[in-house]
């Protein structure tokens, strides 16, 4: 497979996971029992708006006919009012970006500044006190939740030795340290539990690297271990977990969500658990879809970009 | 007729349960050997004990409070782990927290894991068209946000046990297709196969006779591995207020409303925080060592 076929089944990839995200959203609304729209807007609201809300949700056009609107106003960037304040949701979400984003990237950042080299030095000197140590942190990293590691550091760093704030965000053009400063602790929360699961994946894939032919191959022709483990080794065992990584992007999400509620930062995730107390569905539709979206493109982006740095991968079967 | 062929098609190996002897064998083998099996039995079996008996073992109802009392850990006062800032004491709810935090991990993992290997099975025997579909959909349920799915299915249909472990069980249907697919197609052309296949016996016994038993130990590991998984995102849902149901105590809903106490009483919040690490970690450790124990290549699981 050519590598243009490669990335045009990608996008198309992304495309149909987006479209089926935005059909189980819709599915699920349609399925609340009674009135949706009474449910959104409580017991004790007047008729006229109840039924003002059934009119802009279109619950009383047929399903195809709803479905259809829904898929269209979706694909112009229409994803409704807010119930709780009318205004659009698209921009209420766009304006709690900016910390949700922070927290995500820094937080991807911390684990792979440190998984992967973790991961290298596991496999390399497998069974002796690094692995060990690595293995560790990589286990501890996969068995605790985002919001108990960032309790932990606010207990830690900010109440103890009040060294950092503990609450919060400040936005980057206010001053980078002050933004680096809010976002270090619930990046490191987010981050430790997606570092786990990519040091493991990068010392199995290693370990299955440095048994390849083509490395003893290399070895014996008497390029330096550090040559052959770089230049051949490396770039091939980073390919599944480059793939990985964009599909835990999701870990790195749903920890997002938890863990700004933790730092009291208002991001995408702290809204969409007010508008669930609220049952504000427009929002809730709209948030589930747009964090869906920022997903799948950032894996898509992840995998073109190594795509295209790496020419020698196989563009195999797709499995 | 067709019983007794099959039986000489099954006996090549012994089984119990649908196991075959020899993983068990195995098992036991790198548990005698292997530190990290060891660590991590203990810890689950502790932590079953734990959830089974905690009616018979808890010095408290979990849910009664104590006006007035308000107190850090004694390891021997009357409140060992200390009491909430109702008065509640702690230790019993982690012990009633333990069985929601299984149920709902094995409720969600079976729940997937049905549908899954049902997937696989379907799609790997079959091959052709219907392998096309189902994988297609596996592919795309690969890929989806699940815990964000999962927030939105509690947020419409309302907190509530079963409806926490369909909103968490959902997320593993595909790891189970793709995992179960994958031995049935390496078990496919094996000779047993064939031979049921000479013999006559229907695509059920097959399928379910003959191929599922041989595919059961990366199913097996995969189970204890999303059993973790499944178990972090319930105290996820319930931190969030999403889970079971707000007055049953589960780890994480303690975890969450100790927060309010945090500076005054970090240990409302930090002993169901360290309960979920230690047993996660418990759960992981011993899937770890059934994966070496069956010699299950670590792969797309993640």
């Amino acid at each position: 497979m050519g590598m243009r076929r490669y990335i045009a089944k990608r996008v198309g990839h992304a495309a149909l996971v987006i479209y089926f995200v935005a059909t189980v959203v819709f599915i699920a609304v349609r399925s609340i029992p009674g009135d949706p729209a009474r449910l959104m807007l409580g017991g004790d609201a007047p008729p006229e708006a109840i039924e003002a809300l059934r009119q802009e949700l279109r619950l009383d056009e047929p399903v195809y006919i709803q479905y259809f609107y829904w898929m269209r106003d979706i694909l112009f960037g229409d994803l409704g009012e807010s119930i709780f304040n009318n205004q659009p949701v698209l921009d209420l979400l766009i304006g709690v970006a900016g910390p949700t984003l922070s927290i995500g990237l820094v937080g991807m950042a911390i684990a792979f500044l440190i998984a992967i080299p973790a991961g290298i030095v596991s496999a390399t000197r497998r069974y002796q006190v690094e692995d060990y140590l690595a293995t560790l942190f990589s286990f501890i990293g996969i068995s605790v939740p985002g919001f108990f590691i960032g309790i932990l550091l606010i207990l830690v760093f900010a109440n103890r030795f009040e060294f950092l704030p503990a609450f919060g965000y400040v936005k980057p053009q206010e001053g980078l340290v002050t933004w680096f400063s809010h976002v270090i602790l619930p990046a490191l929360a987010v981050g430790v539990p997606y570092g786990g699961i990519i040091m493991r994946m990068t010392r199995s894939s290693m370990l299955e690297v440095l048994n390849e032919d083509y490395m003893r191959t290399a070895r014996s022709k008497g390029l330096s271990p550090r040559l052959v483990l770089y230049k051949h080794g490396l770039q091939n065992a980073l390919i599944p977990v480059v793939t990985v990584s964009g599909i835990l992007f999701a870990v790195l999400l749903g920890g997002v969500v938890s863990v700004e509620i933790v730092f009291g930062i208002r991001g995408m995730g702290r809204l969409l658990i007010n508008s669930i107390n609220r049952r504000d569905f427009p929002v809730i539709q709209g948030g589930v879809i747009l964090i869906s979206i920022v997903f799948v493109f950032m894996n898509l982006l992840v995998d073109l970009v190594y795509t295209m740095i790496n020419p020698k991968i196989k563009y195999g079967g797709g499995e | 007729m067709s019983t007794s062929l099959s039986d000489i098609v099954k006996t090549d190996r012994a089984r119990i349960f649908g196991i075959r002897t020899d993983l068990i064998e195995q098992f036991v083998d790198t548990l005698q050997q292997d530190l990290k099996a060891k660590v991590g039995l203990v810890i689950v079996s502790v932590f079953i004990l734990a959830a089974i008996f905690a009616p018979e073992l808890t010095p408290y109802d979990p849910m009664a409070q104590e006006y007035g009392v308000f107190q850090p850990p004694t390891l021997s006062g009357a409140h060992p782990l200390g009491t909430d800032s109702y008065g509640r004491d702690i230790l019993s709810r982690v012990m009633y927290g333990a069985r929601i935090s299984l149920a709902v991990g094995l409720g969600a993992v079976l729940f997937g894991g049905f549908f899954g290997v049902l997937i696989g099975l379907l799609s790997g025997y079959y091959g052709g068209w219907i392998d096309d579909v189902l994988m297609r959909a596996v592919d795309v349920m690969w890929a989806f946000p699940w815990l964000l799915i999962a927030i939105m299915l509690v947020a419409i249909f309302g907190q509530g046990f079963w409806n926490v472990i369909f909103a968490v069980g959902f997320a593993y249907i595909d790891d189970f297709a793709r995992i179960t697919r994958g031995e049935v197609l390496s078990v496919r052309e094996e000779e047993y196969i064939l031979a049921a296949e000479n013999v006559g016996l229907s695509d059920f016994e097959i399928i379910f006779e003959e191929t599922f038993p041989n595919t059961v130990a990366p199913i097996i590991v995969q189970f204890t591995v999303l059993v973790a998984r499944a178990m972090l995102a319930e105290s996820t849902l319930s931190f969030l207020g999403l889970g079971v149901k707000p007055t049953t105590p589960t780890w994480g809903a303690m975890l969450g409303q100790g927060r309010t106490f945090l500076t005054q009483a970090p240990w409302i919040s930090i002993i169901p925080g360290i309960l979920i690490m230690i047993t996660v970690l418990g759960i992981n450790l011993f899937g770890d060592a059934l994966r070496d124990a069956f010699d299950v290549k670590e792969g797309d699981e993640a």
